[in-house]
C-alpha cells in the first residue's frame, strides 16, 4: 500500500490556509495515517503555526520542508504565495525524516552527519533522497558533497529553499522547527520504486570567451579582464543576473552547463557563481525563451517516465528553478499544464521553484548541483 | 437565505478578497522584477547582435582576403607557368647555340683555311712564280673547303629552321594545321642536345601524314616536358633508355602516346604526379610543374584528355587523346 495525499492552499491567512490544506488531505487519506511529508510554502506566512497545527493533526510525522518562489501541485497547479504539503502513507515504505543545523560552519561534514544520523533510523538500506537545504547561508555544492559521503552515492534530489527573490533569508523544516541554515532531509527506503529526468533550456548566446583565473566558484578574470565587466558589457552596466547564467564548457568539452551569478565583488571585479568552475573553461552568456523552458521541462518529464521502472508512477515530484519561473513571468503555469499534458491520466504532484536543483544528471549517475533546471522525480509503490 | 449560508459566503468572499489582494501585492513585484528581466534581455540581445554584426564584418573582410589570396595565388600560378615556359625555351637555345656552333666553328676554321690558301695564290701570281702544281694544290683545297663551309652552314641552317620554328610556336599563340609525326620530331631534334650525353634513344612512330589544327607551340611544350620529366626520373646514370612517341589516329582524335621503359612511378604517388609543385627530385632541380603544364595545355589549350598507366620496373606510358580541330 502506497497513498497519497496533497493539500494546496493560496489563503494569504495562515490559519485559513493551513486548515484548507489539512482538510484536503484528511479527505484524501480516508482515515490512513500518513509517515512523511513535505511542506513548501510562501515565504508570508506564520511558518511556526503551520507546523505545529500539521503536528497536532498528524503527530510524529516525519516532515520536511521549506520557503520558496512559487509553489505547485495539481490541486491547484503554479501559485505564488500559497502553501502545499504532500503525505506518504504506506505499509511497505519506509520514510526517515533528519535535519543538520547551522550547516555554514562545516557544510560538508554537518551534512555528512545528519545522512549517516537518517540512515541509522532505518530498518532497510536507503534508496534515494530528498533534501531542501539552505541556499544563502553556504555553498550547496558542499551540503551536496557532505551528503554523498554519508549516503554513499545514492541519488538525491530536491531543491534549495528560496524567498521570493529577496536574497535575504530562506526557512527550512523540519517536524515543527522554522530553521534558517539548516539541511533537512527524507530517506527512503523499501519497495519503492522512482525515476527522474532533467532538463534546462537555456542557450549560450554571443561570442565566446575563456576564463584566465579562477578559484572554485569565483570568477576573478575573464579574456584576462575583471569578470564583472563581462555581465557589465552586455547588461548595459547592471548587475549580474542569475535569470542570464554563464554556459561553461570545461576545456576540450562540447557540453555545457550553467553558472548563475550569486554575488559580486565590485571592488576586485569578481563574480560568485553558484558551483565551481573548471580552469581554462570558456564562458558564453546564455538566453532562454519561454517555449524553449516549456520544452525543457516537457522532455524532463518524459524521460522520467520513459526510465520509470514499474507500470505507473503514483506521484511526481517537481523541483524547479526560481529563474524559469521569471522568465516565464505571467505564464508560468504553462510549465505545469505542459507537462501534466504529457500524461494519459490526471496527474498528482507536487513542487516548488527552487534557488538550485539537485538530481543526478541521467540514471545510477552521479548527483549534480544545478541552476536553471527542471527535475522531474516519479515516485511509486513496488 | 439561511444565517449559516450567508456566513459561509462572507467566508469565502473575505477568502477571496485576501487572494486578490495578496495577488495585487504579487503582481506589482513581479512587474518591477520582470522590467528588470526584460531591460537586461534587451541589452543582452543588442550586445549579442553587435558581436554578431562585427563577427560577420569580420567574416566579409576574410572572405574578401582569401579572394585575394585566391587570385594573386592564381596569377602566380600562370606567372609560374609563363616563367617555366621562358625557361624551357632558354635552355632550348642554349642547346641550339651549342648544337650551331660545331658547324659554324668548322666553318671559320674551312674559310680561315681557304683564305689563307688563296694569299699564297695571290702571292704567287704577284711574283710571277706560280707553279702549276700550287694552282692544283689550291684547285683541291677550295673544292673541299667550299663544299665542306656549304655542308657545315646547311647543317646550321636547318638547324636554325627548326629552332626557329619550335622557339616561334612555343612563345606564340598561333593556331595553325601541321603534321603530328614530323613537326614532333624536329621538336625532338631541338632536344638532341640533352641527349647527347646519354645513352637513351628517341623515335617517333606513326604516319607520316596525320595532320592536325591545333597549336604547334602548346604540343612542343608538352613532348619537351614528358620528355625532360622522363630523362629526369625513369632511369639511373648510365642507363640505356628507350623513349618514344607514337601517333595513331583514331576517328576525329590524334592519339599520341608517349612512352618509356624506365622504373615506373610507384602506385601511391600515381594520382599526384599532374598536381602543381608536386615532384621527387627537388634537389635535382625539379619544380613540381612539369607535367601540371603538360596537363593544362591537354586539358585546357589544346581541349583534350591525358592519362598515364605505370608500372614499377616496366616504365611508364602517357596517353594524350587531342580533337583534330579545336574549337577557339
Amino acid at each position: 500500500m502506497f497513498k497519497i495525499a496533497i493539500g494546496h492552499s493560496n489563503d494569504p491567512d495562515s490559519n485559513e490556509a493551513v486548515e484548507e490544506i489539512l482538510e484536503q488531505c484528511l479527505n484524501s487519506l480516508v482515515g490512513a495515517t500518513p509517515q512523511a511529508g513535505l511542506l513548501f510554502s510562501a515565504l508570508n506566512f506564520d511558518h511556526s503555526w503551520i507546523l505545529q497545527r500539521i503536528n497536532e493533526v498528524f503527530p510524529g510525522l516525519e516532515l520536511i520542508g521549506g520557503t520558496t518562489d512559487g509553489e505547485l501541485s495539481s490541486v491547484l497547479e503554479f501559485q505564488q504565495d500559497s502553501l502545499t504539503l504532500i503525505l506518504f502513507c504506506s505499509d511497505n515504505i519506509e520514510i526517515r525524516a533528519a535535519v543538520g543545523r547551522n550547516v555554514s560552519q562545516n557544510p560538508t561534514a554537518i551534512a555528512q552527519q545528519t545522512a549517516e544520523a537518517a540512515k541509522r533510523q532505518l530498518s532497510y538500506p536507503p534508496k534515494f533522497c530528498i533534501t531542501i537545504p539552505e541556499s544563502l547561508t553556504t555553498s550547496t555544492v558542499a551540503i551536496l558533497q557532505g551528503l554523498m559521503l554519508g549516503l554513499e552515492n545514492i541519488p538525491i534530489f530536491g531543491g534549495a529553499t528560496a524567498d521570493q527573490w529577496q536574497y535575504q533569508q530562506t526557512y527550512q523544516f523540519y517536524k515543527t522547527e522554522v530553521l534558517s541554515d539548516a539541511v533537512p532531509l527524507l530517506l527512503f527506503s523499501g519497495q519503492i520504486l522512482f525515476s527522474h529526468g532533467i532538463a534546462g533550456g537555456w542557450y549560450p548566446i554571443g561570442k565566446q570567451r575563456l576564463i584566465t583565473k579562477v578559484d572554485q566558484n569565483i570568477i576573478y578574470e575573464i579574456d584576462g579582464k575583471p569578470a564583472l565587466d563581462f555581465y557589465h558589457y552586455y547588461l548595459n552596466d547592471s548587475d549580474p543576473d542569475a535569470v542570464y547564467p554563464l554556459a561553461v564548457f570545461p576545456p576540450q568539452e562540447e557540453n555545457f552547463f550553467l553558472r548563475g551569478a550569486l554575488g559580486y565583488d565590485s571592488a576586485i571585479g569578481s563574480i560568485t557563481v553558484s558551483g565551481d568552475v573548471p580552469e581554462h573553461s570558456v564562458v558564453q552568456i546564455t538566453d532562454a525563451s519561454l517555449e524553449d523552458i516549456v520544452i525543457a521541462s516537457q522532455v524532463a518529464f518524459t524521460d522520467a517516465l520513459k526510465n520509470y521502472p514499474g507500470q505507473d508512477p503514483q506521484v511526481a515530484l517537481f523541483f524547479s528553478c526560481a529563474w524559469r519561473r521569471q522568465i516565464l513571468g505571467t505564464r508560468a503555469n504553462e510549465e505545469y499544464q505542459a507537462i501534466a499534458r504529457c500524461w494519459k491520466r490526471p496527474i498528482t504532484s507536487c513542487g516548488f521553484y527552487t534557488y538550485g536543483e539537485i538530481a543526478p544528471l541521467r540514471e545510477n549517475g552521479q548527483t549534480f548541483f544545478h541552476n536553471t533546471t527542471f527535475v522531474a522525480l516519479l515516485i511509486g509503490n513496488q | 437565505m439561511q444565517p449559516r449560508d450567508l456566513n459561509a459566503e462572507i467566508k469565502q468572499l473575505q477568502k477571496e478578497i485576501r487572494i486578490l489582494a495578496r495577488k495585487l501585492e504579487r503582481s506589482e513585484t513581479d512587474r518591477a522584477r520582470l522590467e528588470i528581466t526584460n531591460r537586461n534581455k534587451e541589452s543582452l540581445l543588442k550586445r549579442v547582435i553587435g558581436e554578431l554584426q562585427t563577427s560577420q564584418v569580420i567574416l566579409e573582410k576574410k572572405g574578401a582576403d582569401l579572394e585575394q589570396a585566391f587570385n594573386e595565388l592564381s596569377l602566380m600560378q600562370t606567372k609560374l607557368v609563363e616563367v617555366e615556359t621562358m625557361a624551357a625555351l632558354g635552355s632550348l637555345v642554349a642547346g641550339v647555340a651549342h648544337e650551331i656552333s660545331t658547324p659554324v666553328g668548322t666553318s671559320i676554321t674551312l674559310a680561315s683555311t681557304l683564305m689563307d690558301e688563296t694569299q699564297l695564290l695571290l702571292a704567287g701570281l704577284k711574283s710571277g712564280q706560280l707553279r702549276r702544281s700550287l694552282l692544283n694544290n689550291y684547285i683541291e683545297i677550295a673544292q673541299e673547303s667550299a663544299s665542306l663551309i656549304l655542308s657545315n652552314l646547311n647543317r646550321a641552317g636547318a638547324l636554325v629552321q627548326s629552332f626557329k620554328q619550335v622557339a616561334v610556336d612555343q612563345s606564340s599563340l598561333e593556331k595553325r594545321t601541321f603534321r603530328v609525326k614530323p613537326y614532333l620530331e624536329e621538336v625532338m631534334i631541338s632536344l638532341s642536345p640533352q641527349f647527347k650525353q646519354t645513352l637513351h634513344t628517341i623515335a617517333v612512330k606513326g604516319d607520316d601524314a596525320i595532320e592536325i589544327d591545333s597549336y604547334p607551340g602548346a604540343l612542343a611544350q608538352i613532348a619537351t616536358n614528358l620528355v625532360t620529366n622522363s630523362l629526369l626520373h625513369a632511369y639511373l646514370p648510365n642507363e640505356q633508355g628507350i623513349l618514344w612517341f607514337e601517333v595513331i589516329q583514331q576517328n576525329e582524335y590524334i592519339l599520341i602516346q608517349y612512352s618509356d621503359d624506365g622504373m615506373g612511378i610507384p602506385e601511391n604517388i600515381l594520382s599526384k604526379v599532374f598536381e602543381p609543385f608536386f615532384t621527387t627530385a627537388r634537389e635535382k632541380g625539379g619544380t613540381g610543374l612539369g607535367l601540371h603544364i603538360a596537363y593544362n595545355l591537354v586539358t585546357q589549350k589544346l581541349q583534350g584528355r591525358m592519362d598515364l598507366e605505370s608500372e614499377v620496373g616496366k616504365g611508364t606510358q602517357f596517353n594524350i587523346r587531342l580533337p583534330q580541330s579545336i574549337h577557339v
